[in-house]
C-alpha cells in the first residue's frame, strides 16, 4: 500500500510507525470509536494519557519547554499511522495546533506549564479559535483580562482542562489560556460524524488572570498562520493513513468474498475501481512528503504552497477512497457493524477540518498567482 | 573516450547542457508544432548532436553514447524539454541501441550502432498488428526459416515514422503450435529496402501522419539479422524500455497545455466566472501533485535503485490530465471551439483543437490506460486472476 516515503537513515521513523501498531493492539481504534460515540462524544482520557506516555502529545514542542524536540517528520509519520490504526482522538487539535501554539509562545511560566502538562498528559490544552456569532474581545480589567464572545468547531472540550483562545484586545490579537472551569465559560456540544463531539463554547465577561497571555500580534493570521500550516499537514498525513487503510481492507474484502464462482477482485471492473482508489493513495502519500520537504526548505511561499495541495489532496483521496470502499464492501459496507464505515466517517471529518479541497485549491491559485483574490 | 558525466555535479551537467543545446539547437526548430518531425525537417539538429557525442544519452561510452544514469538522463531529457527542441526520429537511439547493446552480437553492435549515431539507419518499431495491439502476444506476422534466410510476410500497423525511416526491428511470430502464446516470437532487425515491403502512412485526426502500415509479402530477411535466440524474443521485446518508462508518465504534455489554457482563459476573461476558477484551482493542483509524484519515482532512480510497475500510475495519470485540461481548452473557446485552426489570444495564437486532438493519443499508446490499469492490478495491488 502507498506508505509516506522518507529518509530514515536512523530507523526513527519506523519504530515511531510500528510503536503506533502495538499501542492500536492495546487501544484498537475502531473499538474505541464505537465506544466514544456510547460516552455521547467524550474522549477516553486513559488512550490520551497513553499516547502522552508514548511521548506523542506535543511532539512539536521545542526541547527547551520540555518537549521532545522531534519535527515535522516525525509528526507526520506519527499523524500517518494514527489514521492507519484509526485512533480518532483529537491529535490535529489537541496535540499539533497546540503544540505550535504553545510553542511559538514568548517564554514565561506559563508556556512551561502548559508544555510541560501537555508533555506528561495532565493538561489537555484545546485550541478554540474559529468565531462564532459573536466575536471574541478581550477588555482589560484590574489586572485581569474579561472575554467575551463565542467560539465554535472545538474539539474534545468536556476533556480540556485548558483552552488556547484567540481573542481581539484594544490593541491586537491575543492568544491566552483559560482554564476549562473558569467562571462565565459555557460548553455546548454537537455530536461529531465520526463519534466524537464539537462545542460552542460561550464565554461571558469570563475573567482571566494577565498572566495567561502566551503571545500578542497586530493580526490573527500572524498568531495563528503556522500552527494552521503544520495541523494541516498532520491531518493530511493522517487522512493519508486512513486511505491507505481503507483500501486495504477493501482489496482483502474483495479478494475474500466470492461471487458467480469467484472472488469479486477478480472482476475487472472491480479491478480499475481498486487501481483508481491506489493512484489517488499513492498520489496523496507523494504530495504529503512534497510537503514535509517544502517545509524543511524553510521557502515559506513554496511550503504554504505545498501544505495547501497536500491537504486538499489527501484530503479528497481519503474521502472518495472511503466512499468507493464502503460500495465495495457491498450491504456490508451500509452496515453499523462492519468497521468501513467508521473510516468514512473519520475522512469526512478531517476532510472537512482546516478547509475542504475546494477552498483549499482556490486559496492556492491565489497565493500563487493572484487568480481570484478577495474570494476565498 | 568521451567525458564521465556521472562524476560532474548534477547542476555543472545541467548547466553545460543546456548552454550548448540553447547555442547549438536551431531557432527555427524550437516548439515545432509537429509533434514527430520527420528525420529530413530535424536532421541538422540529430547531426550536431551525434557531432558533439550527445546524440545517445543512455548508450555506454564504448558505443559513443554519454552513458549517463537514470538521473543524469532525466536532466537531459528535462533541459531538451525546457528548450523547445523538437523530438528526433529516436527509435534507434532509444530502443534499438539498448536492444543490441544487451541481446545483439559484436558483429551486430559494430555494424549497427555507428549507423545510428551517423544517421545512416533511421529505425521504426515493428510491434503492433491489426489483430495485436494490447494483445501483443496474439501477433500473426510471421517468419519461416528458408536455409539461412527468414521469409518474412504479413502486416504491422501504427508503425511511427515508418515513412521516414529505412529500418524497422520487427516482432515475428516463427513457431505457430505453441502452448503459450508469448513462447515462438521472435525479434529481427529488418531492411525496409528490400523487395515485398511497403510502407502506407496514416493520417491521424490532427491530419498529419505520424504513423504507418507496414507490409510484408515474401521478405527475405538474413539469420544474421536475428536478435537474441529464435523463439524467445518475447522477454527481448519487452526488456526495450528499463528506466525511460518514467519518461511516459513525465508531466510536460500536461505542464504545456495547462500553460496555453492560462493564456487562452485570461485573454478571454474566464477568472472572472467563479465555476471556471474552480476547474482551473483543480487542474492545477492535479499538475503540482503529479509534479510531487513524479518526483517519488525520480528519487527512486536518483538512488539508483529500479522502477517497479508501480510507475504505470504515472502514465495513467498523466495522459488523463493531459486530457481533461485540453477538454477545459475547448470549453473556455465557447463557440470558437467550432474553428478548426489556432484562437488569437492576444499576441500569441494558442492552439486548443490541435492539442485537444494531440491528447487522445497518449491515452492509447505505450501500453493504454487500461491495460496500465491491468498491470497495476496484477503486480502491485496483487488481486486475484
Amino acid at each position: 500500500m502507498p506508505k509516506l516515503m522518507l529518509d530514515d537513515p536512523d530507523g526513527t521513523l519506523v519504530m515511531l510507525s510500528d510503536s503506533v501498531t502495538g499501542f492500536a493492539g492495546r487501544f484498537p481504534g475502531a473499538k474505541a470509536m464505537r465506544e466514544r460515540r456510547g460516552r455521547g462524544g467524550t474522549m477516553d482520557p486513559l488512550i490520551w494519557s497513553a499516547m502522552a506516555e508514548a511521548g506523542w502529545i506535543g511532539l512539536l514542542l521545542p526541547q527547551e519547554c520540555g518537549g521532545a524536540g522531534l519535527g515535522l517528520r516525525e509528526q507526520t509519520v506519527l499523524s500517518e499511522a494514527l489514521g492507519r490504526a484509526l485512533i480518532a482522538e483529537p491529535t490535529g487539535a489537541a496535540s499539533v495546533f497546540a503544540a505550535t501554539l504553545v510553542g511559538g509562545a514568548s517564554p514565561g511560566a506559563e508556556r512551561s506549564r502548559l508544555a510541560a502538562g501537555m508533555t506528561s498528559g495532565e493538561i489537555i490544552a484545546v485550541p478554540a479559535w474559529t468565531s462564532g456569532a459573536k466575536p471574541m474581545t478581550a477588555r482589560s480589567v484590574n489586572g485581569s483580562i474579561l472575554l467575551s464572545g463565542e467560539m465554535r468547531f472545538v474539539d474534545a472540550a468536556r476533556a480540556a482542562t485548558d483552552f488556547l483562545v484567540v481573542a481581539r484586545s484594544a490593541d491586537g490579537v491575543i492568544l491566552l489560556s483559560v482554564a476549562a472551569d473558569a467562571p462565565g465559560l459555557a460548553i455546548s456540544e454537537r455530536a461529531g460524524v465520526d463519534g466524537g463531539a464539537l462545542a460552542t463554547i460561550s464565554f461571558s465577561d469570563c475573567a482571566v488572570p494577565a498572566d495567561r497571555v502566551l503571545s500578542r500580534a497586530n493580526r490573527c493570521e500572524d498568531l495563528l498562520r503556522r500552527a494552521i500550516l503544520h495541523t494541516r499537514l498532520a491531518l493530511a498525513a493522517e487522512l493519508t493513513g486512513v486511505a491507505s487503510k481503507a483500501l486495504e481492507l477493501t482489496i482483502a474484502y474483495t479478494s475474500d468474498r466470492v461471487q458467480f464462482g469467484k472472488p469479486i477482485a477478480s472482476f475487472q471492473a472491480i479491478q480499475h475501481r481498486l487501481v483508481d482508489m491506489w493512484i489517488e493513495a499513492d498520489f496523496a502519500a507523494a504530495a504529503v512528503v512534497n510537503a514535509v520537504d517544502a517545509l524543511q526548505a524553510k521557502d515559506d511561499d513554496a511550503a504554504e504552497l505545498a501544505v495547501l495541495a497536500a491537504k486538499a489532496r489527501a484530503g479528497e483521496a481519503a474521502f472518495s477512497i472511503c466512499r468507493r470502499a464502503v460500495h465495495l464492501h457491498g450491504a456490508m459496507g451500509y452496515t453499523d457493524e462492519c468497521d468501513i464505515g467508521l473510516y468514512l466517517k473519520r475522512a469526512i471529518n478531517l476532510n472537512a477540518m482546516l478547509g475542504q479541497p475546494e477552498q483549499l485549491r482556490l486559496e492556492f491559485v491565489e497565493r500563487e498567482s493572484g487568480y481570484g483574490r478577495g474570494r476565498t | 573516450m568521451a567525458p564521465d558525466w556521472n562524476e560532474v555535479p548534477d547542476e555543472e551537467f545541467r548547466s553545460v547542457f543546456r548552454t550548448w543545446v540553447d547555442q547549438n539547437c536551431p531557432a527555427h526548430l524550437r516548439y515545432m508544432r509537429k509533434q514527430r518531425p520527420l528525420f529530413n525537417e530535424v536532421a541538422e539538429w540529430y547531426h550536431a548532436l551525434a557531432a558533439k557525442g550527445w546524440l545517445a544519452p543512455t548508450w555506454p561510452r564504448q558505443y559513443g553514447g554519454m552513458g549517463l544514469s537514470a538521473a543524469k538522463h532525466m536532466i537531459y531529457v528535462e533541459e531538451w524539454g525546457r528548450l523547445g527542441c523538437p523530438r528526433i526520429p529516436d527509435h534507434g537511439i532509444g530502443l534499438v541501441g539498448p536492444l543490441l547493446i544487451q541481446y545483439g552480437t559484436e558483429e551486430q553492435k559494430a555494424h549497427y550502432l555507428p549507423c545510428i549515431l551517423s544517421g545512416e539507419h533511421v529505425w521504426c518499431q515493428g510491434y503492433s498488428e491489426p489483430n495485436a495491439g494490447s494483445d501483443l502476444a496474439s501477433l500473426r506476422t510471421s517468419a519461416e526459416l528458408d536455409g539461412d534466410v527468414f521469409v518474412v510476410n504479413g502486416q504491422k500497423i501504427w508503425t511511427t515514422l515508418a515513412h521516414c525511416a529505412n529500418w524497422i526491428f520487427v516482432l515475428v511470430r516463427t513457431e505457430r503450435d505453441a502452448k503459450v502464446r508469448q513462447k515462438g516470437i521472435t525479434v529481427l532487425l529488418l531492411d525496409l529496402t528490400s523487395p515485398g515491403v511497403r510502407v502506407r502512412p496514416i493520417e491521424n485526426l490532427r491530419g498529419e501522419t505520424d504513423f504507418c502500415e507496414v507490409f510484408f509479402d515474401n521478405v527475405r530477411v538474413p539469420l544474421k539479422n536475428l536478435v537474441g535466440k529464435i523463439h524467445e524474443g518475447w522477454t527481448v521485446a519487452k526488456s526495450v524500455l528499463g528506466h525511460e518508462r518514467i519518461f511516459l508518465g513525465a508531466p510536460t504534455r500536461p505542464e504545456y497545455a495547462l500553460e496555453r489554457l492560462r493564456r487562452l482563459a485570461e485573454a478571454r476573461g474566464a477568472f472572472e466566472d467563479p465555476a471556471f476558477l474552480s476547474r482551473f484551482a483543480r487542474l492545477r493542483l492535479d499538475l503540482y501533485d503529479l509534479g510531487s509524484a513524479f518526483e517519488r519515482y525520480a528519487k527512486v532512480l536518483r538512488a539508483g535503485g529500479e522502477l517497479g510497475a508501480d510507475v504505470s500510475a504515472l502514465k495513467i495519470f498523466t495522459t488523463e490530465l493531459y486530457q481533461r485540461i485540453t477538454e477545459e481548452m475547448l470549453t473556455v473557446a465557447g463557440e470558437e471551439a467550432r474553428f478548426a485552426d489556432d484562437l488569437g489570444a492576444g499576441d500569441v495564437d494558442i492552439d486548443a483543437m490541435n492539442l485537444f486532438l494531440d491528447s487522445r493519443a497518449p491515452a492509447i499508446f505505450g501500453g493504454s490506460n487500461e491495460i496500465q490499469r491491468n498491470i497495476l492490478a496484477k503486480a502491485v495491488l496483487q488481486l486475484p486472476g
